[in-house]
């Protein structure tokens, strides 16, 4: 088990080695403001036995939890997904450890409410770009606290503080991240703090390898324009007396296009709701080589929102292929979704967990009267008939986006793994691999969670009592005064026939 | 309203410069005139359909053309017309409509051709009015017919739905087609038209009791087959033996080995997608999106319990409300295939088409405004001796009933779809609940007035 902790700064922030105190198990330092990232990799053989067959069957899996508290990313630890629970997955050949997962998944993380791969986890295209899982799944989890019991039982002695205390501290937890590596044969997991002040401390176990960095990103004069460059102090608990300046460059796919954007729903929402996302700035990164700026007609580098959508709100595809309507809201085009959805089933029928789209936004052009402002793009959607419920209304909550600027590829730049980016985000398999990423920060107006809610109307139980009494006796009523005027014509209309008969004879 | 007189005008200038009467009697006093204005209608909704789907944001054409010209895509490439989802019709529709999924790559030529499944559609809302004046021509001289099939022809409503792209005219025309050669006795081509329809749209099913009890040895038969069959009607067994006529097995075998042999090509070419979505679909859909339907909300509640979303309610409401759903359908077959044909196809058979009609989309699972076209076309067989024209302020009335009740459900409609209003109990339920009241009523007047003419 090895153990990687880190603290970013933000750019041009950095702390010196005198102030950091070490000794044989642990190092602590003074305040800083930073983000924290705690990463455990482990071997296969140290996994609870149900996970060890589990992510052994899979060929791959990749579990993402986003809370829903907007926090500001610190580079390079930039990737953004929509605030909930995420699962990616590629079925291995044995069908019943696919048919373990959800169960699984219920044990360590509570409330996750799918029920085979097969019935509620969704495909996605395997066509185009090869570097995705087969299958996705979403559903919004709001808290980590069950998964924090599961692990502290599985993983700390009951007299064990230290490891209770580190697991306890996930609850304030801004993401955290689950992936096994096949070809390491190690289950990597992953949890990060959001940006902001805390005290540097960190300690180590017996049998356990710490490695703690205090790092920010630099711009370093050798640094390649597709390149993010770090520097800092790396320490090895146990191992290093004093920490060790570090400085290293590597490609990166992810960006923080340095604006801000929130989305609300436009009143009133009816059974259409209309998603509006608000951005503060309509001017888009430039390419990183100057070369490929003036390149064709398009530009390298266009908006987009990746939304996973739960199945009580779908996006209409036919709805969204019209280039004047999809212009009229300032959308260039629907770039994918899930593949199908149902256009008209109530939601209590449906077990697929919704469906996740990719749309490419439009902005003002930048000569315009507006040009490089805010600028507003609106994402119209339909609401699914939901169950009954008491008082006629049942709410809803449709997280996020994620909003970037993705760039087209440029030549010869090529993104081998780092150890800060991750893949398999649901959107980055949209796109050819080596395109480059620009994340917009999510900032509601009134600095809520990054949830937005719809309040549905629904048939109101309190009021549907009568409903089907009343239906069958309207029913009856009207059916017996059609028939009784069909019995009036009969009677009156088959006497005539018969006299008309008896005339013949 | 204003063009008939001006059309009328120019095909006959001697009576254009007397009285507003003659201008009118003119217009009628000849087809071209009519059929001409009817043209023209369709012509400029078409291009001003045209306009504003190139130019707004909300467009002209229907949903449902752009489902049905996808289809035909589908179809242009050898695939299955079934892959486009909600595509719920015969394929027949997506091959009908192959030249909207042509491509030239002249801008002008490509517009014509994706419109000219609309085209088409309006075509046959002409034809069914052409028909319409033929089977009213039997009973009046054929100035008053095209009066009366005017109301079909210049109809806007009518006139919209098909230009937007709505396969209803179809319908409308099919219908038309099976009545009018009922009435001429053409019983091989009137079966065939049966099967056609029904494998078209399943509806017209209901039409087939009536034109079978209508189509009696007397009246099939002539006067001198009519004095041979009362001394064979005694015991019930001769009677039915007797009801069995060549003319009704000709029916029943043509239109059986039509729809029959139609359904067996397109499953042989589309397989269990065709069965599936063209018919199945209509049992096992759960139609939960408000419509007109007096089963509606009931169905909402119905279905919900049934998939176990109402944990609490489940057990309080499920048992009865499954047994009304699958017994809905019977008071609505019961009066559309049983009591109507019976008791009024002898005595006026389009008329008793439209109460069947009417009776079938009043008491149907599902009601939207397209249905409502569906008894439209042969509202102008029965109105010329209708009490609604007798006694026009009965007739206003109707009317006036007819378009308030839909007016307040679509109010409380806008409520839930727009405005986000929980509507459903009491206002959409009591709105549905009471078009389907004046529903009952009008059917109601329209079976006594068949009743007097005894």
């Amino acid at each position: 088990m090895r153990e990687r902790i880190t603290y970013v700064l933000k750019l041009g922030d950095s702390l010196p080695p005198s102030e950091l105190t070490i000794d044989a198990s642990s190092i602590s330092g003074p305040e800083v403001t930073a983000v924290r990232e705690d990463r455990l990799t482990i071997a296969l053989n140290e996994l609870p036995a149900e996970l060890q067959t589990l992510v052994t069957g899979a060929q791959g899996l990749h579990i993402r939890w986003v809370g829903t508290t907007s926090s500001e990313a610190i580079s390079p630890l930039l990737a953004r997904l929509p605030p909930g629970f995420h699962v990616f997955f590629t079925p291995g050949k044995d069908d019943a450890v696919s048919q373990k997962l959800c169960p699984t998944l219920k044990d360590v993380f509570g409330g996750v409410s799918c029920s085979t791969p097969g019935e509620s986890f969704t495909s996605l295209p395997k066509d185009r770009f090869s570097h995705s899982a087969a299958l996705q799944y979403f559903q919004q989890l709001d808290s980590l606290s069950p998964f924090v019991q599961y692990a502290k039982d599985q993983l700390c002695g009951p007299t064990d503080a230290f490891c209770a205390a580190r697991l306890d501290s996930l609850s304030t937890a801004s993401s955290l991240d689950i992936s096994y590596d096949k070809v390491q044969e190690v289950l990597k997991v992953t949890a990060a703090w959001p940006y902001q002040s805390q005290q540097v401390h960190a300690a180590t176990l017996p049998g356990l390898r710490t490695e703690v960095g205090i790092l920010s990103s630099d711009k370093f004069k050798t640094l390649e324009p597709h390149e993010i460059g770090i520097s800092g102090l790396l320490t090895v608990l146990g191992q290093n007396k004093e920490p060790s300046p570090t400085m290293f460059s590597f490609p990166a796919r992810h960006r923080e296009a340095e604006s801000t954007f929130s989305a609300q729903f436009l009143t009133p929402t009816g059974l259409h709701p209309t998603l509006q996302l608000r951005l503060a700035s309509g001017t888009g990164p430039a390419p990183l080589f100057a070369a490929a700026a003036d390149d064709g007609d398009e530009p390298a580098c266009t908006p987009y929102a990746y939304l996973t959508l739960p199945r009580t709100i779908f996006a209409d595809k036919y709805q969204l292929s019209d280039p004047l309507f999809l212009a009229s809201k300032n959308l260039t085009a629907l770039r994918y979704t899930t593949q199908p959805v149902d256009l008209e089933a109530p939601e209590y029928v449906m077990s697929q967990w919704g469906s996740s789209v990719l749309v490419q936004l439009s902005p003002p052009p930048p000569s315009g009267e507006n040009g490089g402002g805010e600028w507003t793009a609106e994402l119209p959607f339909h609401l699914r008939y939901l169950a009954p419920a008491q008082g006629g209304y049942a709410g809803i909550s449709v997280p996020y986006p994620a909003v970037f600027w993705a760039c087209a590829p440029e030549a010869g730049v090529k993104f081998p793994p780092n150890p800060f980016e991750k893949d398999n985000l649901g959107y980055d398999g949209l796109f050819d691999q080596r395109t480059v990423f620009w994340h917009v920060e999510p900032r509601p107006v009134d600095g809520g969670p990054l949830v937005n809610t719809v309040q549905v109307p629904v048939l109101d139980l309190d009021k549907a009592g009568w409903v089907n009494a009343g239906t069958a006796a309207a029913v009856l009523v009207g059916f017996a005064w059609v028939a009784w005027k069909l019995l009036g014509v009969y009677s009156r209309g088959g006497g005539a026939k018969v006299e008309a008969d008896k005339k013949k004879q | 309203m204003a063009k008939p007189p001006k059309t009328g005008g120019r095909t006959a200038p001697t009576q254009a410069a007397s009285t507003t009467p003659s201008l009118l009697a003119s217009f009628f006093s000849c087809p071209l005139p009519l059929y001409l204005s009817a043209a023209f209608l369709r012509v400029v909704f078409l291009l001003y359909g045209l306009w504003q789907d190139a130019n707004s944001p909300v467009k002209y054409t229907d949903i449902d053309y752009l489902v049905f010209t996808d289809a035909s895509r589908f179809v242009s490439r050898g695939q299955s017309p079934y892959e486009r989802e909600t595509y719920r019709y015969t394929p027949i529709l997506a091959w009908l409509l192959l030249p909207t999924a042509h491509v030239t790559g002249n801008p002008l030529l490509d517009v014509a051709l994706f419109s000219s499944g609309k085209v088409l559609f309006a075509a046959a809302d002409l034809l069914a009015g052409w028909l319409l004046e033929r089977v009213l021509a039997k009973s009046m001289d054929a100035a008053a017919a095209r009066k009366f099939a005017a109301i079909w022809l210049l109809n806007p409503m009518v006139a919209t739905i098909s230009t937007r792209g709505s396969s209803e005219g179809l319908l409308g025309v099919l219908v038309m087609a099976l009545l009018s050669t009922v009435v001429a006795k053409r019983v091989t081509l009137a079966g065939v038209l049966l099967g056609f329809s029904v494998h078209f749209k399943i509806y017209p099913f209901i039409y087939a009791p009536a034109i079978v009890w209508w189509m009696d040895r007397e009246r099939m038969s002539g006067p001198k087959a009519s004095t041979k069959k009362p001394q064979a009607a005694t015991s019930l067994v001769s009677q039915a033996l007797a009801f069995v006529t060549p003319t009704r097995l000709q029916l029943a075998i043509t239109s059986l080995a039509t729809f029959l042999s139609l359904n067996l090509a397109m499953f042989a070419v589309y397989g269990p997608p065709f069965l599936h979505q063209t018919y199945l679909h209509h049992i096992t859909r759960i139609d939960h999106r408000h419509n007109f339907s007096p089963y509606n909300t009931q169905l909402y509640l119905a279905s919900a319990s049934a998939s176990s979303a109402l944990p609490g309610a489940a057990t309080t409401t499920d048992t009865p409300s499954i047994r009304i759903e699958s017994i809905a359908f019977l008071p609505q077959l019961l009066l559309s295939c049983v009591l109507i044909p019976l008791a009024m196809a002898k005595k006026d058979l389009p008329a008793a088409m439209l109460a069947q009609t009417f009776a079938f989309v009043a008491f149907n699972k599902v009601c939207t405004s397209q249905y409502l076209l569906w008894y439209m076309v042969l509202l102008p067989l029965y109105l010329p001796r209708s009490s609604f024209l007798q006694n026009p302020r009965l007739g206003i009335t109707a009317l006036v009933l007819w378009v308030a009740a839909q007016g307040l459900w679509l109010q409380q409609g806008y409520g839930l779809e727009f405005l986000g209003r929980s509507v459903f109990v009491p206002g959409l339920w009591a709105a549905s609940l009471g078009f389907f009241g004046v529903n009952c009523w009008i059917l109601g007047v329209i079976i006594s007035d068949v009743g007097r003419r005894g």
